[in-house]
């Protein structure tokens, strides 16, 4: 990134040209007489010399206080970096006064950030979805490593397993519950309801048979989702290939258990009853896209959710880390705005991620009424 | 100048947001509305209001989801 040019009084003085890499390049230290060819007295060389140095070390000084959590050294090698350990003045001059007039957005400081290795940029709010391969692993050309969000959903697993473990009769099971006993029977009684409610249809045996598989996926999502809360942890659901896994597989098993239950049939519930049948074909198209967009709008819901509420939390509070290392009593009182804000926003973010678990799972009841009962239960729905 | 457009693009994308502002409003404002009519059905009514809240941020979200991927999906 070469964007200060040393002010040569040799270029100006010849009629030779330089060609652009040449000055760049050019930071060895040159003799001071250079500056002031025409006039090189011993005491002028020594005064400029002093100056030179003095303003590197304000370089240096000014460097130290903009590079926050960075190490003296590192801080050190940037400032050499910097200057070049150059004896031009006005090329000192100009880096210092850049420096103190733009601070961190100055072009000497984003010279810096690109020496010492690190661009200048906020780091990105997606940084935290990024799966990291923990135990490497390969099965023939298959790419089977142990990743985060393996570890993150065994430990949800264990800690539902645990819970439950604990309560039930081998642990507590008391015909009187504590408070851990409650809890469990409460998650447990939430799921039956919309069950009943949504895919009781007409035909009332239903409702017994898919109700643990939807407890499941309600118990799962509803401990992994607030899991993802927890700072410096990963949120399973905020990826795309998992949610979308769980919606492709539910809606496959939706389209089997239609036919199942209903044979060919099933095939009906694109057509509602009584339509002309010159506007059939259209219809049937119109019905079929909405009902194959299931298998992907549960998953990207659950996924958006998810992921923006987690990436404008992780916004809001590098503003206001940004604000709180900004040294100043103005910014600093500033400060408490955004941390407020991020405190608020995450009693949304908890509510939100309990929700989606409870959203998630009335759509497949929905989806699953559909498939089962076909167009017969909206009676039911809304007695 | 790809920056640029993608910044123009992603700024853009929030526009949906307008939508889903008037369908939480439009939520919320039938809850009061059934609420004053009918306040023995409020804890009834009040389920499915947050239903459908949820329902209709998830279709904002949709958007914002578009903006980071317009800004983060497309390198040079």
């Amino acid at each position: 990134m070469p964007i200060f040019r040393r002010f040569d009084e040799n270029r100006l003085n010849s009629n030779k040209t330089y060609s652009k890499k040449s000055y760049t390049t050019q930071f060895a230290p040159e003799p001071t007489t250079t500056v002031n060819p025409s006039a090189a007295s011993g005491a002028q060389a020594q005064a400029l010399t002093e100056r030179a140095v003095e303003l590197r070390a304000r370089i240096h000084d000014v460097l130290g206080e903009l590079m926050v959590n960075r190490s003296p050294d590192e801080v050190l090698t940037a400032a050499q970096a910097v200057h070049g350990e150059s004896d031009l003045i006005v090329f000192l001059e100009c880096l210092l006064n850049d420096l103190n007039i733009n601070g961190v957005q100055s072009e000497a400081f984003a010279e810096t950030w690109f020496i010492a290795g690190q661009a200048p940029t906020i780091p990105s709010p997606l940084e935290q979805f990024a799966i990291l391969p923990l135990i490497p692993m390969n099965i023939g050309h298959l790419y089977f490593s142990f990743t985060n969000p393996s570890l993150f959903m065994l430990l949800t697993l264990s800690l539902v397993l645990l819970l439950v473990h604990f309560v039930t009769k081998n642990g507590g099971g008391n015909s009187v519950p504590n408070a851990w006993q409650s809890l469990v029977e409460l998650i447990y009684d939430f799921v039956p309801n919309p069950v009943n409610e949504q895919i009781g249809g007409l035909s009332g045996n239903v409702k017994q048979k898919f109700s643990p598989r939807i407890s499941v996926t309600f118990t799962f999502s509803f401990f992994r989702n607030p899991q993802g809360m927890i700072p410096y942890s990963f949120t399973v659901t905020s990826h795309f290939l998992i949610t979308l896994g769980l919606s492709f597989s539910i809606f496959i098993g939706i389209t089997l258990v239609g036919f199942q239950r209903n044979g060919l049939h099933f095939l009906s519930f694109s057509l509602p009853a009584g339509v002309p049948l010159p506007l059939a074909p259209f219809l049937v198209l119109l019905e079929l896209i909405p009902h194959c967009f299931r298998a992907l709008s549960s998953g990207i819901r659950l996924f958006a959710n998810m992921m923006a509420g987690h990436s404008s939390v992780k916004i809001l509070s590098g503003f206001a880390w940004t604000m709180l290392c900004m040294n100043d009593l103005f910014y600093f009182i500033g400060d408490l705005g955004p941390l407020f804000i991020v405190l608020a926003l995450t009693g949304p973010e908890l509510g939100v991620a309990i929700s989606q678990a409870h959203v998630s799972t009335i759509s497949i009841c929905i989806y699953l009424n559909d498939a089962t009962n076909l167009h017969q239960s909206e009676v039911v729905i809304y007695n | 100048m790809l920056e640029g457009a993608k910044s123009i693009g992603a700024g853009a994308a929030t526009i949906a947001l307008a939508g889903a502002a008037i369908g939480i409003g439009n939520v919320f404002s039938s809850l009061i509305h059934s609420v004053a009519r009918n306040p023995s059905l409020a804890k009834q009514l009040f389920g499915y209001a947050i239903l459908g809240f949820a329902l209709t941020e998830a279709i904002a979200l949709f958007a914002l989801m578009m903006a980071f991927l317009i800004l983060s999906v497309f390198q040079i």
